[in-house]
């Protein structure tokens, strides 16, 4: 066990529950008094819930005391991104806009969550409606990065990826409709897994862009991720775009390593369609020569370029979001923050010509990359361009937030997970990125579990003390 | 500019928020200016079209 309460994983924590080495309420108690330290220069917490995850304690210290374990994440804690319902929390958005009223029911993410035993600790700071920030115009400030506080976190789950980092919770939830698990899981140095889109109900999530909305687990480590992917993955009727797909395990096969694996190398995304700082690509070379020594074969494959993936994510997603928003940038658009309501109200621009057309560019670009996913078991790019820039300087960071190689599985729908793959000269996290076939999570977990093994990844964490 | 954002009961924010209507405006004809239109004429859109039996 972990010497150090705010580092345990979830799968680490569930056992040491069973040896009765630890309590859940000790556990919750522990980084209640992390996030009281930190929190004040992180922002992560929008709302703290800490009298409902202390009862949860109780309640799960009881019941594990009498052998009732309810699931496998039985007195687990984990963090909510602000857009998702928890019943009787205020789903704010980060955003004035949203009224105050409490959510009357859980998401169904969040239900299969307690299903499965875990407490939640509250509400986390996003991206105003998942797509206006980094901003100080809100009301509540935007979440920092732990590796670097005068850094921004990457969005729009930027609580969780920061949350995660810090060790304020073992689990987190996020959502990605062009990125936005990824990006905070590349600035932060964590885990986070967009699955395939209809793995994960998003029913009782404030929706951006219904084609290309996903729910996803963030987590320090590969097994964790797994482990709370296994608890969310499922069909629900009542999410008109979840899909039937057959159950699977996914932390069954993460220790058997990419001898023999295909990997296809995505160069072109940081070469030629976007230049990565140099320590990135550094970075990824090595990534593909570690595999490459340990049994794996490295394809170099083509895909379409960035810039087209992001111009038919971007239409598509403004388009989809102008149509949810338009009433209320027509009559309060003062409420929102300038990047939201400027991003927002991109989709008014838009005809209906140009979204049926990024529609059927978007079916190609699809049968383009399942023909590559033929011929290679896992693809491997770049996840961001950069290390995260400083929060306050709003150029840098407006230049840097779309030179990223996330978008491209949104459009598709393929699961694409974001990792640690090193730590600049600067002292900020490097990212890799891994994609595979529809709904081979497991594939994708395997592979970056080989990676987090070779380089020890998940026990690198933010100098915070 | 200003015409499309009337048409779209953007005058509101047109007269507080000028900028932010232009940079909206900006952002939408960058991005359809980088997407390729489909060559084939008979390319369908995402998600497929699936007629079933309760049209």
């Amino acid at each position: 066990m972990s010497d150090e309460l705010h580092w345990l994983g979830a799968a680490e924590a569930t056992r040491a529950f069973a040896a009765r080495k630890l309590s859940p309420v000790e556990l919750v108690k522990g980084l209640h008094a992390r996030i009281d330290t930190l929190d004040p220069q992180l922002n992560v917490f929008i709302r703290r819930d800490d009298e409902a995850a202390l009862a949860a304690a109780r309640a799960a210290e009881a019941e594990i005391a009498a052998g009732r374990i309810r699931g496998p994440l039985h007195g687990v804690p984990v963090g909510i991104k602000d857009i998702i319902d928890v019943a009787g929390l205020p789903t704010t958005c980060h955003s004035r806009v949203m009224p105050g009223s409490n959510a009357t029911a859980d998401a169904a993410c969040v239900a299969r969550l307690r299903q499965a035993g875990a407490i939640v600790m509250g509400k986390l700071s996003t991206h105003e409606f998942a797509i206006g920030g980094p901003s100080h115009d809100l009301p509540f400030p935007p979440a920092r990065n732990p590796w670097n506080r005068d850094h921004h976190p990457g969005g729009s789950s930027s609580g969780s990826g920061s949350g995660l980092a810090a060790g304020f919770f073992p689990l987190a939830l996020g959502t990605d409709t062009g990125g936005s698990i990824r990006n905070p899981a590349s600035a932060c140095g964590i885990v986070g897994l967009k699955p395939t889109y209809g793995l994960v109900s998003r029913r009782g999530v404030f929706p951006l862009a219904f084609s290309l909305d996903h729910v996803g687990p963030m987590t320090r480590s590969v097994a964790d991720n797994a482990l709370l992917l296994d608890c969310l993955a499922g069909h629900d009727p009542a999410d008109a775009g979840s899909a039937v797909a057959p159950r699977a395990y996914y932390a069954a096969g993460l220790e058997r390593g990419v001898r023999g694996l295909r990997i296809g190398f995505v160069r072109h995304f940081h070469e030629n369609d976007l230049i990565a700082d140099p320590e990135v690509a550094a970075t990824l070379d090595t990534v593909a020569k570690t595999f490459a020594a340990e049994g794996a074969e490295i394809r170099e494959v083509r895909l379409p370029t960035l810039g087209e993936f992001a111009a038919v994510n971007r239409i598509i997603l403004t388009s989809e979001a102008w149509s949810i928003h338009a009433p209320w940038l027509r009559s309060r658009p003062g409420d929102y923050g300038k990047l939201g309501r400027q991003r927002l109200m991109a989709g008014a621009f838009l005809q209906a010509g140009d979204l049926v057309a990024a529609q059927r560019r978007r079916a190609a670009m699809i049968a383009e990359v399942q023909t590559v996913l033929r011929d290679v078991d896992v693809l491997l790019c770049a996840s961001s361009m950069d290390p995260a820039s400083r929060i306050d300087d709003e150029a840098a960071t407006a230049r840097t937030y779309p030179r990223q190689a996330r978008t491209p599985f949104n459009v598709t729908g393929h699961p694409a997970l974001a990792m640690l793959a090193g730590v600049s000269s600067g002292g900020l996290p490097l990212s890799v990125q891994f994609a595979g076939r529809y709904f081979d999570e497991a594939m994708v977990l395997r592979v970056a579990r080989a990676w987090e093994r070779a380089a020890g990844t998940d026990k690198r964490h933010p100098p915070l003390g | 500019m200003e015409a499309l954002a009337r048409l779209a009961g953007l005058d509101r924010a047109l007269a507080e928020h000028r900028e932010d209507v232009i940079a909206a405006f900006s952002q939408a004809s960058a991005h359809r200016g980088v997407m390729h239109a489909p060559e084939d004429p008979a390319a369908e859109p995402w998600p497929p079209m699936q007629a079933g039996t309760n049209l």
